[in-house]
């Protein structure tokens, strides 16, 4: 990086719309910014290799399909989407609870304390306006932990008789993990996926992260998700001091249980809603750190080199890797070999992400075989790829104050507003230091966007 | 090796539009990203011109260029 790239940010008091620069520092990059009320901000965003230099997937900006507000006082405030918006949405989430079993000490939808939940036919309709808005694309039923909802197959039904890509349950696991039959409901629903809060392979992380020892219950839900024929993603949330010396170790876990097991989604922790205490630059886990671990931890079965900027999501927000396992239990790198780096057309990168996103994260169908007098070394792959394709990446999610706007606009993941908006995963979750969300209404507290002063 | 016979097209007589000889079952090899495919369609017997027809095209091989492009 031959000068600083300016972007724009808010300030993590008042958000308030500010500019910001990613500044680099030998190898670190730092997201500064300068509120002229309450001053100099800096957080560490890029930590050594590969460099921040190289790490580039530039895209043409598409516009939404389905605008449902209109430029007014500009991003990150008009979201719906709006017009400005740069990419189409692969992924929604419906949140179908605030409840929760669980009262993690670290949690970005800061759930467990609202007892009352919409009702089915609410549900219903948000999901129809989630797929008139943002089309097929992978449905993600969310929390709060959606489990703790007894007409939880009713919901999984209805999403799954219309067309989304995927339908998938983002769960602590708890559920699947004391009754034994409930992974057989939800697959006969329509079940394809499931992402799975698993954040080590003992309890001690457990203990610090969920307030709880998990490690047997993960297991158990693991075992009765396979058993079901359920696709599981393993999705650690990664906490410095904590759990970061894990992930060799979960992936490992994950190939032992592979193909049930399809991949593993690591996520950075990101400071927004419950969390212990403002973050400092020890306090994060940047990707190319993350990257460098997994080599380390995995003794250089999977490489730093493996992993790739994604052709959805803005470069900065995440990496990814495929793979087929061997019969021997090796990895076989698949894709990624694309030497053409001109930009791409947004919606074609969003496109390609919901459909591999589906091939790879379902369960192989039971009983799939290749008919031998009918096969060539194409069908071969096609087979080899839906069977033993096992995937790792990394999404790092944006708070108060690594919030980088020219990211947010690139956004692809998307939750659905209770009043039918479509916002940026990080903008609907983005709380001030002081608690202040941005768009979430917490505990009945109001958002900043739907107060009648706008920041400028 | 079997000859893949769904790869060759539905319906008549094909032959090579540079030498003009009729095509013959055979073998090719598709090469992309460092991968190589071998593949039963219909191939020209003296220049090894290759029928890659249009349902393949836009079906596996389109398929498996995703996947190797990646996402």
């Amino acid at each position: 990086m031959d000068q600083n790239e300016h972007t724009q940010s808010l300030c993590p008091i008042c958000l308030n719309r500010i500019p910001a620069r990613r500044v680099l520092d030998g190898s670190s990059v730092y997201l500064e910014k300068q509120c002229p009320v309450h001053g100099d901000f800096s957080t560490v965003i890029w930590r050594g290799e590969p460099a921040f230099s190289k790490w580039k997937r530039p895209k043409w900006p598409s516009r939404p399909p389905v605008c449902k507000t209109e430029i007014n006082a500009g991003c990150p405030f008009d979201c719906g989407l709006c017009p400005d918006h740069a990419q189409h949405t692969c992924t929604t989430l419906v949140e179908v609870t605030r409840r929760c079993n669980l009262n993690c000490p670290v949690c970005f939808a800061k759930s467990g304390n609202e007892v009352v939940d919409p009702d089915l036919n609410t549900i219903r309709e948000q999901i129809l306006s989630i797929r008139q808005s943002a089309g097929a694309c992978t449905l993600q039923i969310s929390g709060g932990e959606p489990t703790v909802r007894d007409d939880l197959p009713e919901i999984v039904s209805f999403a799954a008789g219309q067309g989304f890509a995927l339908v998938q349950l983002n769960t602590n696991g708890l559920r699947f993990a004391e009754e034994p039959q409930y992974a057989e409901t939800l697959e006969q629903a329509g079940l394809e996926s499931v992402f799975l809060q698993f954040d080590a392979v003992c309890d001690p992380p457990y203990e610090r992260l969920r307030g709880r020892p998990l490690w047997e219950k993960k297991k158990q839900a693991v075992t009765a998700l396979a058993r079901a024929g359920i696709g599981v993603v393993l999705v650690p949330t990664l906490v410095p001091g904590v759990n970061t010396e894990e992930a060799g170790a979960i992936i490992r876990f994950a190939l032992s249980r592979h193909p049930a097991v399809r991949g593993v989604h690591f996520q950075p922790v990101s400071y927004f809603g419950r969390y212990p205490h403002t973050p400092a630059d020890e306090d994060r886990l940047t990707l190319p750190e993350l990257m460098c671990a997994i080599e380390l931890q995995t003794q250089g079965l999977i490489c730093t080199a493996d992993f790739m900027p994604p052709g959805c999501e803005h470069a900065l927000c995440s990496f990814h890797a495929a793979f087929q396992v061997t019969e021997s239990g090796m990895l076989k790198r698949v894709g990624g070999g694309c030497c053409n780096t001109a930009p791409i057309e947004a919606a074609a990168g969003a496109r390609q992400n919901v459909l591999l996103t589906g091939q790879r994260w379902r369960h192989p169908p039971a009983g799939t075989q290749l008919k031998i007098n009918e096969t060539d070394d194409l069908d071969r792959f096609l087979y080899e790829t839906r069977t033993r394709s096992f995937t790792v990446s990394a999404m790092v999610f944006q708070d108060a104050w690594s919030l980088d706007l020219e990211r947010l606009r690139g956004c692809c993941i998307h939750v659905s507003a209770p009043d039918g908006r479509l916002i940026p995963f990080c903008a609907y979750n983005i709380t001030a230091s002081e608690g202040q969300p941005l768009y979430r209404r917490i505990n009945g507290q109001k958002p900043l966007t739907a107060q009648s002063k706008m920041a400028p | 090796m079997q000859i893949n016979q769904q790869f060759n097209p539905s319906k008549g007589s094909w032959q090579c539009a540079r030498c003009r000889t009729p095509l013959e079952p055979g073998h090719v090899a598709l090469n992309y990203l460092e991968n190589s495919f071998r593949v039963g369609v219909l191939v020209c017997p003296r220049c090894r011109q290759a029928l890659i027809p249009e349902d393949m095209a836009t079906g596996k091989m389109l398929e498996v260029e995703k996947l190797l492009e990646d996402k």
